[in-house]
C-alpha cells in the first residue's frame, strides 16, 4: 500500500539546513495498523506529510497504492491526497466555521461529487462515529471527543484507501482516546490501512506493527510489540 | 460551488463582511451618480453653441472713450478691421455667445401681464452678424444692410421691427407650430410693449451666459448698432490666419483711435473654455473623488481579504490537505467575495436611485440613467475579483503541511 525507498527530506533557510528524514525506506502492506513512534523532532512528523503528500521530498522513491506519487504534480497530489487518503489531526483540525454536516462535506465537495451521493455518504459516516444527531453543531459545541469522531467520520465519508493519524488521542481524555483507538481499530478491521504516529506505548502496542523513527530514519522496523 | 457552506462561515465572520458591502454599496452608490454628473456637465460644456469655426471668431472689447461721433467711430473700426489681409467678416454687436455678461429680455406673444412669457439673450446685429459667426438660417432671412439702424440710448428712438430669433424660443413662444416667419409677438407682456415681427429663423444661438437647460438657446436679434461705449467687435478670420488677423485687430483699432482701453481679445473657442471651466473642474473634481473611492474600497477588499487568508492559514491548509486544489482556494475566496460584493452592490443599487433622487431634487441633476448604474455594477464585480485576487493567489500558495502544524 505504502512503500517508501530512501527518502530524504531537508528543510532549509539561508544560514542552515536540516535533515528532517535521511534516507528513510519502509512498506505498510494493504489492511496494516501501524504505529509510527519516536521522540520528538525524530521526523515522524515529517514522515506523516510526505507519506500524506502534504509535502514533497528531496530524494527517493515514493510509492502509494502501486503509484508512484515522487513526481506528482500539485494538483495531481491534491486529487490524490482527496480520494485516497483519510487524515486524523491530534487538533481535529474542524473548520470553526462551519456545522458537522458541513465540516465532513469539505472533502467530498473537492471530489466534485453528487449532493445526493454526498448526502448519503456524510449520514453514513456521521452514523458509524455515532453523531448524525449532531450534524447541525458547530464544532465548539462538542466535546473534544466528539470533535475528533466528526474529524473520523470526514476522513471517512471519502472512503480513502489509507488513514494517517497525527497523534489522534493527544488531546483527548484517557476515557475519549480509549474510544477513539476503538473506533480506529474497527476501521482497520473493516479494511482500512491506518498508519498512526503517536508517543503513546499503550496506544502503540495495540496494532500490528511499531515503525521506531530517530533522527529521520526507521530504526526499528518490523518489530512486533508484545499486546 | 460551495455557495451555502461559505455563507455559512460568513454568519460567523459577520463584522468585517458588512463592512466590505456597505463600502462597496457606498462606492456604488457615489461613483454611479458621479459619472452620471460628469456626463452631463461635460455634455454641456461641448454643446453647440450654433458658432461655426469657433477658434476662428475673435472678439475684441475696447471701450470707446471718445467723445466723438460713435456711429461713425464704430463704422471707421469696422472698416479697417474688414481691410485686415485673413478677415473674411466683420460686425459689431452687444454681446458674444458664451462671454458671461450680457443683456436679456423677456419677450411674450401677448400684451397681458399673465400672459406667458419666455426671457432670452438679446443680441444686435451691427451688420454680417449672420455671416461673421456662422449661424445658419432655417427659415425667412438674414438683416439687409439698409435694415441696420443706429440705435443712440441719449435718444428715444424706437427700436426695429423686424427681427431674428432662434429656433428654440419661436418654438417655446409659438408651441404646436413650424413655420414662424410673419409671427408677430412682444418685447415684454405689458400693454404698451414693443410689437416684434420675425423675419428670419436661426437654428441655433446660444446666450452669453449659456445656462443649462433650454434657455441658452433663447435669443433674440435686432439689426441695430447700439451707439455706446461697450461693443464687442467680432471677426471672422481665414483658417491659418487667427495669429496674424489678432495683431492686426488690435493695431487696427488703436490706430483708429489711439489710447483705447481694451479689455482683451478672445476667440469664442476661448469664451467657451471660460465658461466651462466650471463644469470642467468639477468634472475633475468628480473623477478624482471616484477614482480615490475605488481605491479605498480596493484597498479595503484586499484588506479584509488578506486579513482572512492570515486568520485561516490553518484552515486553508487543513482543505488543502483534504484535497483541495490552489484552483479550489483561489475559487473559495473569489466566490466569497463575489458573495461580499454582491450583496453591497444590491444595496449599493438602492442607495444610488436614493442618492440620485436627493440629487435631482436639491441640485437639479438628471435622472440616473440605467447603463451608468449597470457600468457601476460591473465596476464593483470587476474591482472585488481583482481586490480578491492578490490575497487568494497567496492562499493558494500555502502549504497543505500546515494542517500538521501546531500553529
Amino acid at each position: 500500500m505504502l512503500q517508501m525507498d530512501g527518502v530524504q527530506k531537508i528543510y532549509r533557510t539561508d544560514l542552515v539546513q536540516t535533515y528532517a528524514l535521511r534516507s528513510l525506506s519502509l512498506r505498510v502492506a494493504e489492511g496494516e495498523f501501524v504505529a509510527v513512534t519516536g521522540p520528538s523532532g525524530s521526523g515522524k512528523t515529517t514522515f506523516l506529510n510526505i507519506a500524506g503528500l502534504l509535502e514533497t521530498f528531496e530524494a527517493g522513491t515514493y510509492r502509494l497504492d502501486g503509484e508512484d506519487v515522487s513526481k506528482l504534480s500539485d494538483h495531481a497530489r491534491s486529487r490524490l491526497r482527496n480520494v485516497k487518503i483519510g487524515f486524523i489531526f491530534q487538533s481535529f483540525n474542524l473548520i470553526p466555521d462551519l456545522n458537522v454536516y458541513d465540516n465532513v462535506d469539505v472533502p467530498l465537495r473537492y471530489r466534485g461529487m453528487a449532493g445526493s451521493e454526498r448526502k448519503r455518504r456524510i449520514t453514513e459516516a456521521l452514523e458509524r462515529v455515532g453523531l448524525a444527531s449532531r450534524h447541525q453543531h458547530l464544532p465548539s459545541q462538542l466535546s473534544g471527543g466528539q470533535q475528533q469522531r466528526v474529524a473520523i467520520a470526514r476522513a471517512l465519508a471519502g472512503s480513502p484507501r489509507i488513514l494517517l493519524a497525527d497523534e489522534p488521542t493527544g488531546n483527548l481524555d484517557s476515557l475519549m482516546a480509549r474510544e477513539v483507538m476503538n473506533m480506529l481499530e474497527e476501521i482497520n478491521a473493516q479494511g482500512t490501512t491506518i498508519v498512526m504516529v503517536t508517543h503513546d506505548p499503550e496506544l502503540a502496542r495495540r496494532v500490528h506493527r511499531n515503525i521506531h523513527v530517530m533522527d529521520g530514519q526507521v530504526s526499528d522496523l518490523d518489530q512486533r510489540l508484545a499486546a | 460551488m460551495e455557495i451555502r457552506p461559505i455563507l455559512s462561515a460568513l454568519r460567523h465572520n459577520l463584522t468585517g463582511a458588512l463592512l466590505i458591502a456597505t463600502q462597496v454599496a457606498l462606492t456604488l452608490a457615489i461613483i454611479s451618480n458621479s459619472a452620471s454628473v460628469i456626463r452631463e456637465r461635460l455634455a454641456v460644456s461641448q454643446r453647440d453653441s450654433g458658432v461655426d469655426a469657433e477658434s476662428r471668431i475673435l472678439t475684441q472689447r475696447p471701450i470707446l472713450f471718445s467723445q466723438i461721433d460713435l456711429a461713425n467711430l464704430i463704422q471707421t473700426d469696422l472698416d479697417a478691421l474688414r481691410a485686415i489681409p485673413g478677415v473674411e467678416s466683420v460686425t459689431v454687436t452687444n454681446q458674444v455667445p458664451m462671454g458671461r455678461s450680457g443683456w436679456s429680455s423677456t419677450f411674450a406673444t401677448e400684451r397681458v401681464p399673465t400672459a406667458p412669457n419666455q426671457s432670452a439673450g438679446l443680441y444686435f446685429d451691427g451688420g454680417r452678424l449672420l455671416e461673421t459667426f456662422g449661424l445658419k438660417l432655417v427659415e425667412g432671412r438674414g438683416f439687409r444692410d439698409d435694415e441696420i439702424v443706429n440705435i443712440d440710448p441719449k435718444v428715444q428712438n424706437p427700436p426695429p421691427t423686424g427681427v431674428l430669433l432662434t429656433r428654440r424660443l419661436a418654438e417655446a413662444l409659438f408651441p404646436g407650430q413650424s413655420q414662424f416667419v410673419g409671427r408677430v409677438f412682444y418685447q415684454g407682456n405689458t400693454p404698451d410693449s414693443e410689437e416684434l415681427r420675425v423675419i428670419g429663423v436661426i437654428e441655433r444661438f446660444t446666450t452669453p451666459w449659456a445656462q443649462t437647460g433650454p434657455g441658452n438657446e433663447y435669443a433674440v436679434v435686432f439689426p441695430a448698432r447700439y451707439l455706446n461705449p461697450f461693443n464687442h467687435y467680432v471677426v471672422r478670420a481665414a483658417p491659418g490666419a487667427e495669429a496674424q488677423v489678432r495683431k492686426a485687430m488690435e493695431e487696427a483699432l488703436e490706430k483708429n483711435e489711439p489710447g483705447r482701453v481694451s479689455n482683451g481679445q478672445y476667440s469664442i473657442q476661448e469664451m467657451r473654455d471660460r465658461r466651462y471651466r466650471g463644469e470642467r473642474a468639477l468634472a475633475w473634481l468628480l473623477v478624482s473623488v471616484t477614482v480615490f473611492l475605488l481605491g479605498v474600497t480596493a484597498s479595503g477588499i484586499v484588506g479584509m481579504a488578506s486579513l482572512w487568508v492570515n486568520l485561516r492559514r490553518k484552515q486553508i491548509g487543513v482543505r488543502r490537505a483534504l484535497g483541495a486544489t490552489r484552483g479550489d482556494i483561489v475559487r473559495y475566496f473569489l466566490t466569497e467575495n463575489l458573495i461580499i460584493t454582491s450583496a453591497g452592490i444590491a444595496v449599493g443599487v438602492l442607495a444610488a436611485w436614493g442618492l440620485n433622487g436627493v440629487l435631482m431634487s436639491e441640485l437639479s441633476v438628471p435622472r440616473l440613467p440605467l447603463d451608468y448604474l449597470l457600468s457601476g455594477v460591473l465596476l464593483m464585480l470587476l474591482l472585488g475579483v481583482v481586490a480578491v485576487l492578490g490575497p487568494a493567489l497567496r492562499a493558494a500558495k500555502l502549504s497543505p503541511a500546515l494542517a500538521t502544524r501546531s500553529v
